[in-house]
């Protein structure tokens, strides 16, 4: 027990430890702290209003616990969520794990020291939700003390079942997914995995949607004490448990849901260490790097061909990028998300006519109006692009070689820049077809659109390969430092959206500017303004941060 | 010609190389020693241009590191510690991406990749990404990489660390041929043994400072001639 416990304690401080980060940085945390501050009372005053309305509706008819239970069921779905991506990112991704390999550990205890990072997430991801609305719905149906000690245990073992029913699912389909032998490969495709997951999920709702059968179900269901509860919970036993452990407190059916409850954890932890003991390491082990095939000397030469040295440099970049699991997930897969999951709103909304006439709504609206609303539409959707702020911090070890081979500080940084527009080029092409093909936009305003776009995704390309040269992470052991932990994206998200805010309210409130061309013309220069600017900051960067990197 | 001339490097008020004044002729093999944390790697690092200067100047073949770094990258070819470099490239991409960024023409270069990755037995490994290659095969890239394009200094830093002895054997022999010819080649080594066999001078550096410079003729006369190099090398590092 004791070496388990020095395995979490080693394996947490790996991941969480402050070291190694500058002054800078941690000031930068302490602001994120202090910038929360208010966000909490808001988001708190926020979930009252919400607990208190609901309460106020549902307790006439003794549903009030529906609440709790509707409470569990979410928390449970997104707690699956979170424990896909951090039990694959801890458990199969993370590279660390072969550190820990040759030395005398079973597989059930570096299992549970690599339980503990995605654990921590969880808690902190279930404790946003369930501490605020476990606290308010005690104090407005006036709960007694046993309620809050039974909600504080729940809120301890709450999280997992869901763990552990996604970590054996996992496990035992890393165990038989290495078919393939290839080690990148796999982690590729359970990272779609993911990806596939949510927009299923969001296929699988919309398909089941009958707005009116579950309006009248549910006034049914309303009627009868408890029936809500039933219905919201039918599919999650925990989630019902746990509420009705919480809703009968007081008398003694509520602390056998409460010890049934642990009883169901305790044997979801064994059956976890269990299946790991059968399941984990047959699972890594079998991940072998790559295949050998056989050789075929024309297929070499075949590749040698001579290229300027920036297309090369690209070229490598996104190489690495595309084999780099962490980093395919993180820079492609991730900015293809808002799209993707937008192409299927809008098929599976076409019928309801709103999505379609929206084209022909734009197309009405004045042509300023509408290119605005679409250039921060578009915006919003690419987001801030991880390839640009991740620039210079992905190259980790072999940053030095960019320093000892004869290229240029200037070609090098500005081709990861390059690399990174390109990479968002997948985005604005999958947008450019919503524009035409579901939204039927007008050809003069989707080029300008797609044009305006495009140069401000050069914008945000160098804005974050800029900040990632300022205060690159190069002494990572693991991909996923790269993006984790790090306040880059924040200060991205907060420079292009001061940016380009400007820039559209500028537009926005100047009278004397209307019609579709002046306002593109307008956008065009004052995007080329903030590209100009831009690239001075980013020259600048290069003289003085270049070479003192290390 | 490497020259370097008075140089210092600090990091966070702890000077790794002091004052170093050192010139690493032509036609010579230079052997670079000192225990571990003494200023080797620093000191190639500064060389290379992957760590910037302090104080004083490095030159090679007349060329400033500092102010004309492009011109002294193309004449000199590096060999880092460690080998694991651009492991999601496949051993062809890579040697490909160093053909395009030393812009060597198509013909030559698949004539060089041909030749070096045979005489080290990595050629039908080409298609592999280097992830797969052992410590040994990475290394062998790493140093066809640096030979692609026939730079005149050569600079390896523990150069036949994970060699067999094979290509251990092909490298030395390549590094006298290129010495021969009246080139630069410069390497750092923890392995006694090398330098004896190889070296035609040697540096011992320890705290950043330089100790001892000549030939090994020269070394083993300052100290009784029946010592070894190892006595000879811990007495000079203060048996560090």
């Amino acid at each position: 027990m004791n070496k388990t416990l020095r395995l979490i304690h080693t394996m947490l401080k790996m991941q969480y430890s402050m070291a190694g980060k500058s002054t800078g940085e941690k000031l930068g945390y302490l602001f994120l702290l202090l910038f929360l501050v208010p966000f909490a009372f808001i988001f708190i005053s926020l979930m009252n209003s919400i607990v208190a309305t609901l309460y106020q509706q549902l307790a006439p008819t003794g549903n009030e616990n529906a609440l709790l239970g509707l409470l569990f069921v979410g928390i449970t779905f997104i707690l699956f969520f979170v424990s896909l991506s951090s039990i694959l990112s801890s458990f199969y991704f993370a590279e660390d794990i072969e550190g820990f390999i040759p030395y005398p550990f079973h597989p059930y205890q570096l299992l549970a020291g690599k339980a503990a990072a995605p654990f921590i997430s969880l808690y902190l991801t279930s404790g946003v939700l369930m501490v605020p609305i476990l606290t308010l719905f005690g104090i407005h149906s006036g709960a007694s003390f046993i309620y809050y000690l039974y909600a504080f245990i729940l809120f301890i073992i709450f999280p997992v079942v869901p763990f552990t029913v996604v970590a054996i699912i996992l496990m035992f389909f890393m165990r038989y997914a290495n078919i393939a032998k290839n080690k990148d490969r796999t982690k590729v495709f359970a990272g779609l995995l993911s990806f596939v997951f949510i927009i299923g999920f969001n296929i699988i709702i919309r398909l089941n949607q009958d707005p009116g059968q579950t309006a009248e179900g549910a006034a049914a269901l309303i009627q009868e004490q408890n029936g809500l509860l039933d219905l919201i919970t039918g599919m999650v036993p925990t989630a019902y448990f746990s509420t009705m452990a919480l809703n009968y407190a007081r008398e003694l059916s509520g602390l056998l849901f409460l010890l049934l409850m642990l009883a169901i954890s305790t044997g979801a932890v064994l059956l976890f260490l269990l299946a790991g003991q059968k399941l984990y390491f047959k699972g890594i082990l079998g991940l072998t790097a790559g295949s050998r095939k056989t050789f075929d000397p024309h297929k070499v030469t075949r590749k040698i061909k001579h290229q300027p040295v920036v297309a090369a440099m690209i070229k490598k970049e996104l190489r690495i990028i595309f084999r780099t699991p962490t980093f395919f997930m993180q820079c492609v897969v991730q900015s293809l998300f808002a799209p993707v999951f937008l192409i299927v709103i809008l098929l599976f909304e076409s019928s309801s006519s709103s999505f379609s006439m929206l084209g022909t709504m734009l197309g009405q609206f004045q042509g300023k109006t509408s290119l605005l609303l679409l250039f921060v539409f578009s915006l919003f959707i690419l987001g801030v692009n991880p390839a640009s702020y991740s620039s210079i911090s992905r190259d980790g070890r072999n940053w030095p070689a960019n320093l000892y081979l004869p290229v240029h500080p200037e070609a090098v940084i500005f081709s990861k820049a390059a690399t990174a527009w390109l990479i968002n080029l997948l985005s604005i092409l999958l947008l450019a077809i919503i524009g035409i093909a579901v939204l039927n936009m007008p050809p003069g305003l989707f080029a300008l659109w797609v044009g305006l776009t495009l140069l401000a995704s050069w914008f945000t390309s160098l804005v974050g390969t800029a900040l990632d040269l300022n205060q690159p992470k190069l002494h990572w052991t693991d991909e996923q430092e790269v993006f984790k932990s790090r306040l880059i994206s924040l200060f991205a998200l907060l420079i292009e959206m001061g940016a380009f805010g400007f820039i559209v309210i500028i537009i926005w409130n100047i009278d004397a500017v209307e019609g579709l061309w002046m306002t593109a013309l307008l956008l065009a220069l004052l995007l080329a303004g903030a590209i100009a600017i831009s690239h001075v900051v980013l020259k600048r960067l290069i003289r003085t941060h270049y070479h003192n990197t290390i | 010609m490497i020259s370097i001339n008075h140089v210092t490097k600090e990091f966070a008020g702890k000077t790794a190389v002091k004052n170093l004044d050192l010139v690493i002729p032509d036609g010579k093999i230079f052997g670079f020693l000192g225990p571990n944390g003494a200023g080797k790697s620093t000191t190639i690092k500064m060389i290379t241009g992957i760590l910037p200067i302090d104080n004083g100047t490095i030159t090679v073949n007349g060329f400033d590191i500092t102010r004309e770094p492009m011109k002294a990258k193309k004449i000199f070819g590096y060999v880092p510690d460690s080998p694991d470099v651009f492991l999601r490239l496949k051993g062809i991409e890579y040697l490909n991406f160093i053909g395009d960024v030393y812009d060597l023409p198509r013909d030559i270069r698949e004539e060089k990749i041909d030749y070096l990755t045979k005489s080290f037995g990595i050629y039908e490994a080409l298609d592999d990404y280097i992830q797969t290659y052992s410590h040994g095969m990475r290394q062998k890239t790493v140093i066809s990489g640096v030979l692609l394009h026939d730079p005149d200094v050569w600079i390896l830093d523990e150069p036949l660390s994970g060699l067999d002895p094979k290509s251990s054997y092909t490298l030395k022999e390549m590094m006298r041929e290129h010495a021969a010819k009246g080139n630069t080649v410069f390497f750092s080594t923890h392995v006694l043994e090398v330098v004896e066999q190889l070296c035609d001078e040697v540096a011992i550096i320890n705290s950043g400072q330089l100790q001892f410079r000549g030939n090994m003729k020269e070394m083993k006369e300052q100290f009784e001639a029946d010592e070894n190099l190892e006595r000879v090398f811990l007495e000079l590092t203060n048996n560090e």
